[in-house]
């Protein structure tokens, strides 16, 4: 099979993929397969079933009308680059999914295209890569998950140097100290310079079904020990009725479950590196969470081997799990107007564990903390052909209103402090489609417990490879006999051995 | 001599006699020119790719020929995928064939609506590979599946059990959508087969009192060996280059269990973005298919 083919073949799964977990509509689903080259009988497209709504998004309400001033500078800045295409691939994230459909405002205003492809999170990176090899400039922006700023910071513009470079370009109250400043340092900056500008900060959050640990008389989890013991409760009392403690994304091979993994380490009191650049994912306290790790998944459906974020956030949505310790992006769907769990579930700080290492005792920049943060940026490509018409729909994407917008559409944390104490994300404070009311615990875990993963140029290949795989391994019985510390171990020898030979 | 005729002397003269219409070369050149961009250039890009060794931080690609080439013999992972694609390859293609003469016998038949029995076996083959995977993977969902729900009805699996997320099912739950849409492509290829047999040697042996499985075994099957060698050739091939059904439903794993060469091959280049080191395990892919058919060709005397 030729790479070509490789491409269209995971672009068609991909796209199947994501109809199935209701990213896109049937209609999006037909012309993506479409474009691939496939045809469906009416047969087929009969089995597709109903085209079913977004995960609680709204749009088109009175506060969501474009600023008028941002209007007016977008008109007066863009005229040279009327007709101008610009593309990036992106993650179906809720502000991406939200931007897609604002998007037409900015063509509007502007006369500049703007296609985004939307696509999983590990064909986002494929694209991205073989962008940044090539120097091919297929993608002015690159949406860049936090995991592989380090490997892209050589491919961007710091966005803050272009702001000052090219003040006829700049947007007036562009105001960058509003970005929070955690999430500037953990997510956006790689050796002392922007690669980007935040765009999206899921967060790992504790999340309880209210009426479950009612009934138990269960206390909301504190601690990872409170927090196992209510799982293994309400397992032990629910699963008769399909339910269980908790619910994992412990896909094997997929970044997902390094996410989970790495969450447990820190909360154990373990890091990934440590500060002479070694891996420490095998010593006694990273290998005690990966065996807490093991005791959650014996309670949590067996599906968990085989399921990602969505998988987890269905398991959320179908009443089969009571908790989760995992991305606050998964809030505003359970309180949909069609979900079955609407204002069920509450949020609440991350469980947290006794001591945490300090970045000092960590390696390549890694934080420990309670809230294992997942963001992401928009990079603007140094190799883009269309290169101020990008950085002018950058800075519209991530302005204060277009922030603001999005989280209004989608209910998901925003980037910016003014958006936060917006008026309109206060009012959607309540139960309901697109709700905010987790936001002000989202706020407080960013601003108290955000922990971020090492950055290396390598640690892409290794969260989505090396780790994600062998724990898969081990998680599903293929190897090492359960032994977390013998499957510790050998992710350990293939890491420090590729760090070494990278010479970092 | 007439205008005409001098105007195509003169052409004659001023074209070199390879680029006339008597000569081999541009009748092949449109053919050729397809080929040498779409199949030689990539496999000659590969092998260069294959002889480079790829810095992980600078990206940089230096002149290393023996680099990938042994780092491949001593990946574990490697001797794995190379497995599992055969262990995918072999049941697969045994079962597709089974099934698929089996099928294709009880297919072949004159009488009314068999015609549109036998035209209802293609419609698996319309449905895109990866759309029948998703189908598959929503219906063997430990959780809501409408499969698992029955083998679980059935006793043969504990309540909740996830077919794909544990190593030991998951190879058979890939293989299920596999054998699900492509047995009708040797329904199909065995019944063509089946319906260009003479009928005479049956009619002999039948006033010889041969029974139906005599007949089958002395008569059906030797006479469609070619038939099945072809077939198992053609699907061998595409099922050692498995990749759809194994990246949507399983990505490979749990773990490694359902990691073939070409999916690994992919992992590596896009997760790991090491271009050489990928170029080198399709390469290998290419090696192995290319042997082994060889051999099967051979040995069955196939001649294509």
């Amino acid at each position: 099979m030729s790479f070509k083919d490789y491409d269209k073949k995971t672009f068609i799964a991909d796209s199947a993929r994501d109809f199935a977990a209701r990213r896109i509509s049937k209609r999006e689903f037909l012309k993506k397969i479409g474009m691939a080259g496939v045809g469906l009988s009416a047969f087929n497209v009969a089995l597709l079933g109903n085209t079913r709504r977004d995960r609680g998004f709204t749009l088109g309400s009175d506060a969501m009308a474009q600023d008028a001033e941002v209007n007016k500078w977008l008109k007066d800045v863009s005229t040279p680059f009327k007709g101008t295409k610009i593309r990036y691939t992106s993650e179906a994230t809720p502000p991406t999914v939200v931007l897609d459909k604002l998007k037409g405002e900015f063509t509007e205003a502007t006369g500049i295209e703007v296609e985004i492809e939307i696509v999983p999170l590990e064909q986002v990176l494929a694209k991205a890569t073989q962008d940044v090899q090539g120097q091919l400039g297929s993608y002015d922006i690159y949406y860049l998950d936090q995991s592989w700023v380090a490997t892209f910071s050589q491919d961007t513009i710091d966005p803050i140097a272009y702001y000052k470079d090219k003040p006829d370009l700049a947007m007036p109250g562009m105001d960058w100290d509003d970005f929070s400043k955690p999430l500037v340092e953990g997510l956006a900056m790689y050796d002392g310079h922007w690669v980007g500008i935040p765009f999206d900060i899921p967060i790992m959050t504790t999340m309880y079904r209210k009426d479950i640990l009612e009934k138990h008389k269960i206390a909301p989890p504190n601690t990872p020990e409170e927090f196992l013991a209510a799982v293994r409760m309400i397992t032990e009392a629910e699963k008769a009725n399909g339910m269980f403690g908790t619910g994992l994304q412990a896909k094997s091979g997929h970044y997902s479950l390094e996410c989970d993994w790495t969450q447990v380490v820190w909360n154990e009191g373990g890091s990934i590196f440590g500060p002479d650049k070694k891996f420490k994912g095998n010593d006694e306290a990273a290998v005690r969470g990966l065996q807490y790790y093991q005791e959650l998944l014996k309670n949590a459906p067996p599906e968990s081997t085989n399921s990602t974020w969505d998988g987890q956030w269905q398991m959320g949505a179908s009443g089969q799990v009571a908790l989760i310790n995992s991305w606050d992006e998964f809030f505003p769907g359970w309180d949909a107007a069609d979900s079955k769990v609407k204002g069920l579930w509450e949020a609440k700080r991350p469980i947290r564990g006794k001591v945490y290492r300090t970045p000092a005792e960590a390696g390549f920049g890694e934080i420990p903390n309670a809230g294992h943060q997942g963001g992401s940026i928009l990079g603007l490509s140094k190799y883009s052909k269309n290169l101020d018409a990008a950085w002018i729909f950058m800075q519209w994407a991530c302005s204060k209103d277009i922030m603001t917008r999005c989280t209004l559409g989608g209910g998901f944390a925003p980037m910016r402090l003014s958006s936060f104490s917006d008026p309109r994300v206060k009012a959607k404070e309540v139960v309901g489609p697109g709700t905010t009311r987790h936001l002000p615990v989202v706020k407080e875990i960013i601003d108290n417990d955000m922990a971020s993963e090492p950055d290396m140029p390598l640690w892409a290949g290794f969260s989505n490879n090396e780790i994600p795989v062998n724990l898969g391994k081990l998680l599903t019985g293929q190897d090492f006999g359960g032994d977390a510390k013998k499957c510790m171990d050998t992710i350990a020898a293939a890491i420090d051995a590729a760090v070494a030979d990278a010479g970092l | 001599m007439s205008g005409e005729a001098v105007s195509n002397n003169a052409r004659q003269q001023w074209l070199p006699s390879w680029l006339s219409s008597e000569h081999p070369f541009p009748w092949l050149f449109p053919a050729s020119a397809l080929m040498i961009v779409f199949g030689v250039y990539p496999l000659v890009y590969a092998i260069w790719l294959s002889l480079e060794r790829k810095h992980p931080v600078t990206r940089k690609l230096t002149f290393a020929p023996t680099y990938n080439w042994g780092k491949l013999l001593g990946d574990e992972r490697v001797w794995n995928a190379l497995a599992n694609t055969f262990i995918y390859t072999g049941i697969a293609l045994v079962l597709q064939l089974v099934l698929g003469m089996l099928i294709a016998l009880l297919l072949d038949s004159d009488r009314k609506g068999y015609g549109l029995l036998r035209a209802m076996m293609t419609l698996p083959l319309v449905i895109p590979p990866s759309v029948t995977a998703m189908m598959f993977l929503l219906m063997l969902n430990g959780s809501f599946g409408v499969l698992t729900r029955g083998i679980i009805a059935l006793g043969l699996l504990p309540p909740g059990y996830s077919v794909l997320g544990q190593s030991s099912t998951a190879m058979a739950g890939v293989l299920l959508a596999e054998v699900w849409q492509w047995t009708p492509f040797m329904v199909l290829i065995m019944l063509a087969g089946l319906r260009s047999l003479p009928k005479e040697p049956f009619e002999a042996a039948a006033i010889d009192g041969a029974t139906a499985i005599q007949a089958f075994l002395k008569l059906t099957l030797p006479m469609m060996s070619k038939v099945i060698a072809i077939a198992v050739l053609i699907r061998g091939i595409d099922l050692f280059r498995a990749f759809d059904y194994v990246k949507v439903m399983t990505d490979s794993g749990p773990g490694t269990a359902t990691e073939t060469l070409t999916s690994y091959a992919g992992r590596i280049y896009f997760g790991n973005a090491d271009f050489p080191y990928a170029s080198t395990i399709a390469l290998l892919t290419l090696i192995v298919v290319i042997v082994v058919s060889s051999l099967f060709m051979k040995i069955f005397k196939v001649k294509l």
